[in-house]
């Protein structure tokens, strides 16, 4: 099994060799010069230069937040530059929009499945580019040309079936087929196989080596580094939006990728104050539900947990179902030693625990009403007389909050979407700490905040742990979840992988050995 | 691969199934607008008359024409609140128009001309100005019944012209000459919408609007066109009801958008777009028209009609919803 692919791979280099000695004299097909973004005071993308040739399979590999995605939406006329060249085949490009993209030959399959749930395979396959007779659909025809395609290149899948009735990996399939066979010069993977069977995942890489076969350039993302291996010509690492390095994959190896993707100074701004620990507050035992599996932890009085894993670990879903959002299918909780049932997302509020969602837009907050209001809404209750709101009671301990957690506003009537990310976090926080909560759940709390708000959050943990509070926190950054958290615990695929204790040590071989279980090499 | 065939063909079939479910529903409608016939064609002395029938088909045909334009924006997953409004303004216009004595064909056109201009006006609202759909038609509404009013200074403008009010009264072969407009509507409207790929793209808007944007679909055009189309239907109604009584007033067809709405919505199309259909409505609004004849007939007080047409909404809308969960 090792060597098939090995073999396999060597005979596609030989294709690689031949198409570059060609490559000497003609332009290659996408040229990168200086190559810059920037969002505000964030610089994702620092003058990136890089060459991508005819028919080669060109891997991108960087930690979260390294700025793959950004180069993607670049390449993709998603984003416009803020600066330097892009030449398609010699000649300079403007890349403003995703039809100049496309009508180039730059296609791309992203993570997420963006296609027409409602409409058939097919439908989906033609959609804007219909075959049309006197001006009439010919839908038989675009079922049966379809249905053809999808054999042609490996694909089992029904073309006549409505596309929400396949799985969300037959789904991506589609969008695969649909991406390759459009005139398409220039196809770019994000994350192809993260929802992908094992055996999908076959079909695809099949699809890929054909694409190859005929020229088409393939750059393809991926966390997981044996999928590189097994693929790529070339393999490129980003690291905090800059290039490290680009080598063929023959001259490197995993670890070597793995320490080019973390090699970095640790950040200085991750703030962590030592607490004693106190009594247990949850405990689970061998828990499973969808998405994961047997998963034991603890957590006490003042101690941060940190789940670090790649996104689709199973870390989301597991916390989710700590705060009773979906069901156990196995194993036990315990909330202060006694056996819990956590039904309802109600059964965890009143026991204690709080959610601190990922996206705060969407769960955490109601952003166009008052920051009073966010902060009291679990407590309503307690703020009444007769059912009648008592405006004092409320004014108090809205302010009470807002000074707890030092809440920068100007007053309690702000709207919440006037605050910045890092002030609409402690809004969150602070009206969890109202209903008092015990257990605090963060979920991915500095995606997307600068350095300075990160600080303040993490001295918010700092309060919040003296206060006598316990801490989960899910981080994707791995620098961020390995400074602040007591002890680590390592997610992949839906299993707890490994444990580090008191993992505030900064030290590269740790990290190293914590990437490297995430990745599962 | 044998494990893989089988998912194949159960997603085929559930495919064929959801489509059966689909037919079943129109079916259902069929028979439920039967029902309703023959009912009342034994209940009153009156209903299963030539005079009744034809005066049926032709309130019905209104509501139709009207509903059949409107699914073709809730499809997308807007809404279209001034198809009442348009109807009553453009009664004004054609009625001024021929009242100033310009030729039928030329206040036709002029006419039609106008529903366009609105639609494009609401085009123009919610993809360049960004307002919702609700929004925008809610405000042309309003300000169309306005500008009709004070076109007339209030007043109620009566058409002379007896070549254009004929029409409505007349009938070929048999059925009156209104119904024969559904026909002429539904027809292209059926082909537009299920064999056209512009009416793919209305359905790929409504189901994920940058999936089709992706695509190449030009989505602001799209959704141009559903407006224009639907502003057209009542721009067109509004001659039709101008010829069948006589007069231009721009406070005529006072919530007839929501007798749109429901019509399309007992028909199957969803408010939440992508699901809908040029039939359905059809049978949505003759079932309406039905209930309202028939419980005239019966001497049901009319204040009751409003209630009937209400639940039967509701009951309607529910079960579609139910039989679409449980698939």
């Amino acid at each position: 099994m090792a060597n098939k692919p090995s073999t396999n791979q060597d005979a596609i280099q030989g294709d690689g060799d031949n198409t570059k000695g060609a490559a000497d004299t003609v332009a290659p097909v996408l040229a990168l010069k200086g190559l810059d973004k920037r969002f505000g005071a964030t610089h994702a993308l620092k003058a990136v230069d890089l060459i991508f040739e005819a028919g080669e399979i060109h891997a991108i590999v960087g930690e979260n937040g390294a700025g793959k995605s950004t180069l993607i939406k670049l390449l993709t006329g998603v984003y416009l530059r803020s600066s330097g060249e892009v030449f398609w085949k010699g000649q300079p490009v403007a890349l403003a929009t995703p039809h100049e993209a496309i009508d180039l030959g730059i296609n791309a399959v992203h993570q997420e499945v963006v296609l027409c749930p409602h409409l058939s395979v097919a439908a989906n396959l033609f959609l804007g580019d219909e075959r049309v007779r006197y001006g009439l659909l010919q839908h038989s025809t675009m079922v049966r040309e379809a249905q053809k395609i999808l054999n042609d290149i490996g694909f089992n899948l029904p073309a006549g079936a409505l596309l929400s009735s396949l799985t969300i990996g037959q789904q991506q399939l589609v969008a695969t087929a649909r991406a390759s066979t459009r005139g398409t010069r220039f196809l770019i993977f994000d994350e192809p196989t993260a929802y992908l069977t094992r055996q999908e995942a076959a079909q695809l890489f099949a699809l890929i080596r054909r694409l190859k076969t005929k020229g088409v350039t393939i750059v393809y993302i991926s966390h997981r580094l044996e999928e590189v291996f097994q693929l790529a010509d070339r393999v490129s690492i980003l690291r905090d939006g800059q290039l490290v390095s680009t080598q063929r994959v023959s001259d490197t190896n995993e670890q070597a990728l793995i320490t080019g993707m973390i090699n970095r100074a640790i950040d200085q701004v991750h703030y962590k104050e030592t607490v004693p620990f106190g009594d247990e507050i949850l405990r689970t035992e061998n828990l499973s539900g969808k998405g994961f599996q047997e998963i034991s932890i603890r957590v006490r009085a003042g101690e941060v947990i940190g789940l670090y894993g790649l996104i689709g670990a199973g870390r989301s879903e597991f916390v989710q179902s700590l705060f009773g959002r979906f069901p156990k299918t196995a194993g036990q909780i315990f909330w202060k030693g006694k056996p819990v049932d956590l039904r309802k997302e109600k059964d965890a509020i009143s026991r204690g625990i709080a959610l601190v969602p990922e996206s705060r837009r969407d769960q955490g907050l109601c952003l166009n009403l008052a920051v009073g209001l966010n902060i009291n809404l679990p407590i309503y209750k307690r703020l009444t007389i007769a059912s009648v709101i008592n405006p004092f009671a409320e004014a108090a301990a809205a302010d009470r909050q807002i000074r707890e957690v030092q809440i920068k506003t100007a007053s309690r009537d702000a709207l919440a979407s006037s605050l910045s990310g890092g002030n609409q976090q402690k809004i969150v926080v602070g009206k969890w700490l109202n209903h008092g909560a015990q257990l605090f759940i963060f979920d991915e709390p500095t995606t997307g905040v600068d350095v300075g708000t990160k600080a303040e959050i993490y001295k918010l943990f700092a309060k919040l742990l003296k206060a006598g509070a316990g801490i989960i926190l899910i981080s994707s950054y791995l620098p961020e979840v390995y400074d602040i958290s007591d002890t680590l615990h390592v997610f992949r695929r839906g299993r707890l992988v490994a444990t580090h204790d008191s993992a505030h040590v900064s030290e590269k071989a740790l990290h190293e050995t914590i990437l490297t279980e995430a990745m599962g090499v | 691969m044998s494990v893989e065939a089988t998912d194949a063909a159960r997603q085929l079939a559930a495919t064929k199934h959801r489509a059966r479910l689909g037919a079943l529903l129109s079916l259902t409608l069929l028979v439920l607008l039967a029902l309703l016939w023959v009912l009342l064609a034994f209940s009153t002395s009156s209903f299963w008359t030539y005079g009744n029938i034809t005066n049926l088909l032709r309130q019905g045909a209104m509501t139709a024409i009207l509903a059949i334009g409107e699914t073709f924006v809730i499809i997308t997953g807007g809404i279209d609140l001034s198809v009442g409004a348009v109807v009553g303004f453009t009664s004004v216009i054609i009625a001024w128009l021929l009242t100033h004595g310009y030729p039928i064909w030329g206040a036709l056109i002029i006419t039609l001309a106008v529903g366009l201009v609105i639609g494009v006006f609401h085009g123009f609202g919610i993809t360049k100005l960004g307002l919702p759909p609700f929004i925008m038609t809610l405000a042309t509404l309003t300000a169309l019944r306005g500008i009709g009013l004070l076109i007339t200074n209030g007043a109620t403008i009566s058409i002379t012209n007896t070549d254009f009010t004929g029409f409505s009264r007349g009938d070929f072969l048999g059925v009156p000459n209104l119904f024969w407009m559904v026909v002429v509507v539904a027809v292209p409207g059926y082909i537009f919408l299920h064999h056209s790929r512009f009416g793919r793209y209305l359905f790929s808007i409504g189901s994920n609007t940058e999936a089709a944007r992706l695509s190449g679909v030009n989505t602001v055009r799209m959704i141009y066109i559903a407006y224009i189309l639907s502003a057209l239907c009542a721009a067109f109604v509004g001659i039709l009801l101008a010829a069948r009584i006589g007069i231009g007033n721009a406070t005529q067809a006072e919530g007839w958008e929501l007798q749109a709405i429901a019509s399309s919505v007992i028909g199957g199309t969803s408010l939440f777009g992508a699901i809908g259909s040029v039939h359905g409505p059809l049978l949505g609004s003759f079932i309406l028209t039905t209930i309202n004849n028939g419980a005239n007939l019966l001497n049901v007080n009319s204040f009751w009609q409003r209630v009937i047409t209400g639940v039967l909404i509701i009951v309607i809308v529910y079960f579609d919803g139910l039989r679409r969960r449980r698939r």
